[in-house]
């Protein structure tokens, strides 16, 4: 195998933590390994099928940033992040896929002794009372300050602040830093040990990683070749899963196309000889299979399931000067 | 950081020169600012336009966006129950992105702090900022006026149910929400919301507290923070008794529309309130009395009538400003980017700490705007 020509394309994920792991998974899953570059102390890896791609490690929070500014090509991070680092994130960056891992919530949460508050428009008056009772505005601790102030000026939230945070946000309330919290949240379970509770339509953003291509990296048409590629073949792998191939005995192909006529009709793709369709309707085929006598039945789960064109890489190549 | 284009040495003395003859005490304030107190004062909304500087291990700053603030500090800090101040100097907002506004301004401006008639010492600053504004050549000026407190007065005189009145009130600064509450009136039955049940219904007075710790208890809630039990209790009561009384019904809110989109000549646009108005009247009535002396004194000191607009909407969705508040516009400028501007902020002086209450009202002119020959 070469090692990455000249003109590599940058690709940036995580470099540690758990969202590392589970994109390395989901890249190994699709069949892009990522391994350790010889010499790069662990800041940079490469991927053996895609030879041009150059892999960095950086924090989840730098890779927003290297996207913003063209530095990288692709990079792999929370969406939450992509939306509070980039201010004006569609003219400067194409999200081409969600990774289904990583998945958090971006909330906005009170004490749950605050029984009288359920809403946003609760929220609204009471931090007005809070103006009026104390003379200062209700303290608002969070990381995620633009997102804050964009999503309370949609509900008509005027008097509170904005403390910024460090860490450790949700235990803001109790600590009488702040009176309630914007964070990030996946399972609940700290605002719960924080005796906090989300609003019922306090949901900013539900996030999860994303990969995303920069609008202002270096683009040409070998890269966008390499993007083409691997987009292919990360959707062919989420394609292929929950699907089914079965395949019985040609001499029985019309009586079983006839048997599963209700199931193509459903949206599963005759094959030569067999079909492809859902994991859900295995059971449902086997037992009509089985009705019509026709035996025996081979059922397997492909690899992948390739299209021939990825809508998301001609989306980004549409939206690129490309060649000049 | 953008400057303004200069303006000609002889053009900036005809603009100071009315706040010359205001008989105020020239007043030099710092340039920095504590960003936790401005952001509480004027809201989150501000943070966006603030240059914000800190030193190793200081506090955060603000580079001042305005001058009331510091003035109003500064005349508390002094102590005494009245003042007048003049002051000149730079101010420092950022600009939008890709907006090419300048970002260090330079304003002149003036506050005043006494419990003299409001209706005066208003028609004083509003006509300072004119005479003022005007020195700097443009001929298309004009004044438009409105009133934060008029509204409150019109909400009043629909005599409603005081939860809904003061819900109302609250939602002039929020316009959106304000066409919400409206359309919702429109709708009816049908828009209101579900019947609030309050889990404390029938406690008897004064064992609210009580009564709301106990239930935390059962439910297994460890209360955080310092809202007191009590504020809990009452909007519980208020919530369950709101969605009892009736909402705005269709008239009202279209009497409230009409009164939102009154604006005119001032005596035209306060006759048409006077008849939009409900059937209790007392404080509008003050109020509006309140504008005709106003108006005769705004005449008074030279301010052409035939140059004012009333518009009774004309309110700010952030700041400090509570009663009467003014901009002087030019066409030729756009609505955005007034020549002067300024109000009445009474509350203000008591949030930062002033003993007693205290009225308070200014104005600022930006040169560089008034100037005729100035582009920003």
């Amino acid at each position: 195998m070469s090692a990455p020509q000249n003109s590599p394309l940058i690709l940036a994920i995580p470099s540690k933590g758990r969202l590392k792991e589970q994109v390395e998974a989901w890249l190994a899953d699709a069949g892009l390994p990522v391994s350790a570059t010889t010499g790069g102390r662990g800041y940079t890896a490469r991927i053996a099928a895609l030879p041009r791609v150059e892999v960095r490690l950086l924090s989840a929070s730098d890779i927003a940033g290297a996207l913003e500014s063209g530095e990288v090509h692709l990079g792999v991070t929370g969406e939450d992040l992509l939306r509070e680092r980039i201010a004006d994130l569609e003219s400067r960056v194409m999200l081409l896929r969600a990774l289904g891992v990583g998945r958090a919530d971006l909330i906005v949460a009170v004490p749950k002794s605050w029984l009288d508050v359920e809403t946003m428009a609760d929220l609204e008056e009471v931090a007005h009372m809070h103006l009026v009772r104390t003379g200062r505005r209700l303290r608002v601790a969070t990381k995620y300050i633009g997102q804050t102030r964009t999503f309370f000026a949609g509900h008509g939230i005027a008097d509170y602040r904005i403390v910024e945070s460090g860490g450790a946000t949700e235990g803001a309330p109790a600590s009488g830093a702040a009176e309630i919290i914007v964070d990030i949240t996946t399972t609940g379970a700290t605002l719960a040990a924080n005796h906090l509770k989300i609003l019922s339509d306090g949901v900013i953003l539900k996030s999860q990683a994303q990969l995303a291509a920069s609008l202002a990296a270096d683009w040409d048409d070998e890269r966008l070749a390499v993007i083409r590629q691997m987009l292919g073949l990360v959707e062919a792998r989420a394609r292929a899963k929950g699907s089914v191939m079965l395949v019985w005995p040609a001499e029985r192909d019309e009586a079983a196309r006839t048997a599963l006529a209700e199931l193509v009709a459903r949206g599963a793709r005759p094959r030569a000889n067999g079909l492809l369709l859902a994991e859900g309707e295995l059971l449902a085929a086997q037992s009509l299979l089985a009705g019509a006598g026709i035996g025996p039945v081979a059922a397997t789960r492909p690899e992948h399931l390739f299209e021939p064109v990825s809508a998301a890489a001609e989306s980004l190549a549409s939206r690129l000067t490309v060649g000049n | 950081m953008r400057l303004e284009p200069p303006v000609p040495l002889a053009a900036l003395a005809a603009i100071r020169a009315p706040f010359a003859e205001a008989g105020a005490a020239s007043v030099e304030v710092p340039v920095l600012q504590p960003l936790a107190l401005l952001l509480d004062l004027t809201g989150e909304a501000m943070r966006p336009r603030l240059f914000v500087v800190q030193a190793e291990g200081g506090e955060e700053l603000a580079l001042r966006p305005d001058f009331t603030i510091p003035v109003a500090r500064a005349h508390i800090d002094g102590g005494k129950p009245e003042g007048r101040y003049a002051y000149e100097g730079k101010a420092f907002r950022a600009a939008p992105q890709g907006s090419a506004r300048a970002e260090e301004f330079l304003q002149i401006g003036v506050e005043i702090f006494g419990n003299g008639d409001p209706a005066d010492s208003d028609a004083e600053v509003a006509a300072l900022a004119w005479r003022s504004a005007s020195a700097g050549g443009r001929d298309d000026l004009r004044i438009t006026f409105g009133d934060i407190a008029l509204f409150g007065a019109f909400v009043d005189s629909l005599a409603l149910a005081p939860s809904l009145a003061t819900r109302l009130k609250r939602l002039f600064t929020r316009p959106r929400l304000l066409a919400a509450e409206l359309d919702r009136a429109d709708a009816g039955e049908a828009a209101r919301p579900e019947r609030f049940v309050n889990p404390l219904e029938g406690v008897p007075e004064g064992h609210g507290a009580g009564a709301l710790r106990q239930l935390w208890a059962i439910a297994g809630i460890e209360p955080v923070g310092t809202r007191p039990p009590d504020e809990i209790v009452r909007r519980l009561a208020e919530r369950a008794e709101a969605s009892r009384t009736p909402s705005l019904s269709p008239a009202e809110a279209k009497a409230v529309r009409d009164f939102l989109a009154v604006s005119s000549a001032p005596e035209a646009a306060l006759d048409a309130v006077r008849k939009l108005a409900g059937p209790s009247t007392a404080s509008l009535d003050a109020a509006l009395a309140g504008w005709s002396r106003r108006l005769a004194n705004l005449v008074a000191r030279g301010v052409p009538a035939d140059r004012m607009t009333f518009a009774a909407a004309f309110g700010r969705a952030f700041g400090y400003y509570d009663g009467v508040l003014f901009e002087v516009r030019s066409p030729a400028l756009g609505d955005e980017r007034p020549a002067a501007g300024g109000g009445r902020y009474d509350g203000l002086p008591g949030r930062l700490g002033a003993p007693s209450t205290l009225g308070a009202v200014g104005c600022a002119v930006r040169p560089a705007r008034a100037f005729a020959g100035g582009v920003e």
